[in-house]
């Protein structure tokens, strides 16, 4: 019983201690010198921008919704949950004012995207970022 | 196979940088309702119904070049027998990054909500306060400037928007016709961290086409003409104004919004409307509460006109004047308490008890218990 007791208690502590060390962060192309901050990509990702700091085009690159990194960028860089992103974005199209990211599956694709496109900008979990890719530090 | 489409797609958008796609996207609104025994509400009565306040539509857009887009939504109400219309049609030219025109049949914003009205998925009641949200008239025939901008934390977008207005409605029971020729309204809205304020006025040339009012409005015009004229809405201006405050701090919020309408020379009342709403966010959890209130009780007007008149006429003229105005007057107040639930990221489920007070006439009093579906893909 105490064996169990501890063998849960380990569990949690994984579980807790894989949480920190997943990270999400911000990535573009290599060859992309723009000044981006959390607030651009929150703009960006919320459709307010289109352009980064420097005029060129900016597409962002989103993941689907029952991903967890995409769970994580939307609580720690955009500030709210998935579902009152979607409720947001629900406003913007259907209001003819906006059309939400487009939406890939796993870090792969988004860093497919973003290694052959300068103008994507899209996250993924730090344990994924190769080479082919920038990240971006926030603040 | 569909996600090999879905990303080759992405590749496409992604690699021309030109999005050339149609798009496609609809939504949801199933809702249903039950009042106490003997009353009605809203267009429900004590047996469950889902076509008051049901739809279901679909918006295709595409660009049709980098700078303009095309946008059409085609909706089924139940209200009218889930008859499909186009509600809206219209072309909209990005002028320049924060400029944008459109121009065709869209949405009027009169409201903090005007935008979304349709799509449940975008709030957290089940439906938009009535006591603010039920004008006979949203969309309007016409061309809307968007300008939008931000410095630092602050964020605007101003709204300009011009055109007329055609619409049925119903009016104590009677179906009844509206026309608004020279339509302008102008909207500025502010979002500043975590408050969002907005402010409307606009202006109309009305006329209400009542076939109810005719035989009393043709009675009256047979003592004084100048009378029926001041009391028909006949290309009469009209104003309306409102303004809009919210709060939200994502694990709460609250938000007011307060409107008013009034065409001076007919028979129309001032009116006045406001609500007061407050949620509370936890995970998918969403517990509200609004308190909704509707004023067209200011008092019959022109009665003093009536003085001026010889005494045999007084009587007659006081029942015409009076009882012309009487059909639209009302006075009333709202409270309903309701939880929304997010099942999922484009599903959201509701529920909410209203007890609607009339202030006029107590035997109005009802309870009406909703729930609703609200989908959006």
């Amino acid at each position: 019983m105490k064996v169990l007791h501890f063998i849960a208690k380990g569990a949690v502590l994984l579980i807790l201690s894989w949480q920190a060390i997943a990270e999400t962060v911000v990535i573009v192309h290599p060859s992309n010198s723009a000044q981006i901050d959390a607030k651009q990509v929150q703009r960006i990702f919320l459709g307010k921008e289109k352009k980064f700091s420097d005029g060129a085009e900016s597409i962002p690159v989103n993941q689907i919704a029952d991903s967890s990194v995409r769970s994580d960028f939307d609580t720690t860089v955009l500030g709210r949950s998935s579902s009152q992103v979607s409720a947001y974005w629900s406003k913007l199209v259907f209001t003819g004012k906006g059309v939400p990211p487009k939406e890939v599956t796993n870090d792969a694709e988004v860093l497919a995207l973003v290694a052959k496109n300068p103008s994507a900008i899209g996250y993924v979990d730090a344990a994924s970022v190769d080479s082919s890719v920038k990240v971006v530090p926030l603040d | 196979m569909k996600k090999i489409i879905a990303m080759s797609a992405v590749a496409l958008a992604v690699s021309s940088g030109v999005q050339a796609d149609v798009r496609i996207n609809g939504f949801a609104n199933l809702v249903g309702g039950i009042t106490s025994s003997d009353d009605s509400l809203y267009g429900y009565d004590d047996n469950v119904s889902f076509s008051p306040e049901s739809l279901f539509a679909i918006q295709v857009s595409g660009d049709i070049n980098e700078r303009m887009t095309a946008t059409g939504q085609l909706v089924a109400r139940g209200e009218d027998d889930y008859d499909v219309a186009f509600e809206w049609a219209y072309l909209t030219f990005q002028a320049t990054d924060d400029t944008s025109i459109s121009a065709g049949r869209l949405r009027m914003p009169l409201f903090r909500y005007s935008a979304s009205l349709d799509v449940g998925y975008s709030y957290h009641w089940v439906v938009a306060p009535q006591s603010v949200y039920n004008v006979p008239f949203n969309n309007i025939d016409g061309v809307r400037v968007d300008f939008n901008g931000y410095s630092d934390d602050l964020e605007y977008t101003f709204q300009l928007t011009g055109g007329k207005v055609e619409n049925d409605f119903t009016l104590a029971g009677q179906s009844a016709r509206l026309q608004i020729n020279n339509v302008i309204v102008g909207t500025a809205e502010f979002t500043y961290l975590n408050w969002k304020f907005r402010g409307v006025a606009a202006r109309g040339d009305v006329t209400f086409d009542i076939p109810a009012l005719e035989p009393a409005f043709a009675q009256l015009g047979q003592i004084d003409s100048g009378l029926q004229s001041l009391l028909e809405a006949n290309d009469d201006s009209g104003l309306f104004y409102g303004a809009s405050i919210e709060y939200d701090a994502f694990d709460w919020f609250v938000a007011a919004e307060f409107t008013g309408a009034e065409i001076e020379d007919s028979f129309y009342p001032d009116e006045t409307n406001f609500y007061v709403t407050a949620g509370l966010r936890s995970g998918k959890w969403t517990p509200f509460i609004t308190y909704e209130k509707s004023d067209l009780n200011d008092g019959p007007k022109f009665v003093d006109r009536i003085a001026g008149f010889p005494a045999p006429l007084q009587v007659p003229l006081t029942q015409l004047v009076i009882g012309i105005q009487q059909p639209a007057i009302s006075e009333n107040d709202t409270t309903s308490v309701g939880v929304r639930y997010d099942y999922d990221t484009n599903v959201a489920l509701k529920v909410d008890v209203s007890k609607y007070s009339d202030d006029l006439d107590e035997s109005q009093d009802a309870t009406l218990v909703r729930f609703a579906v609200n989908y959006v893909f």
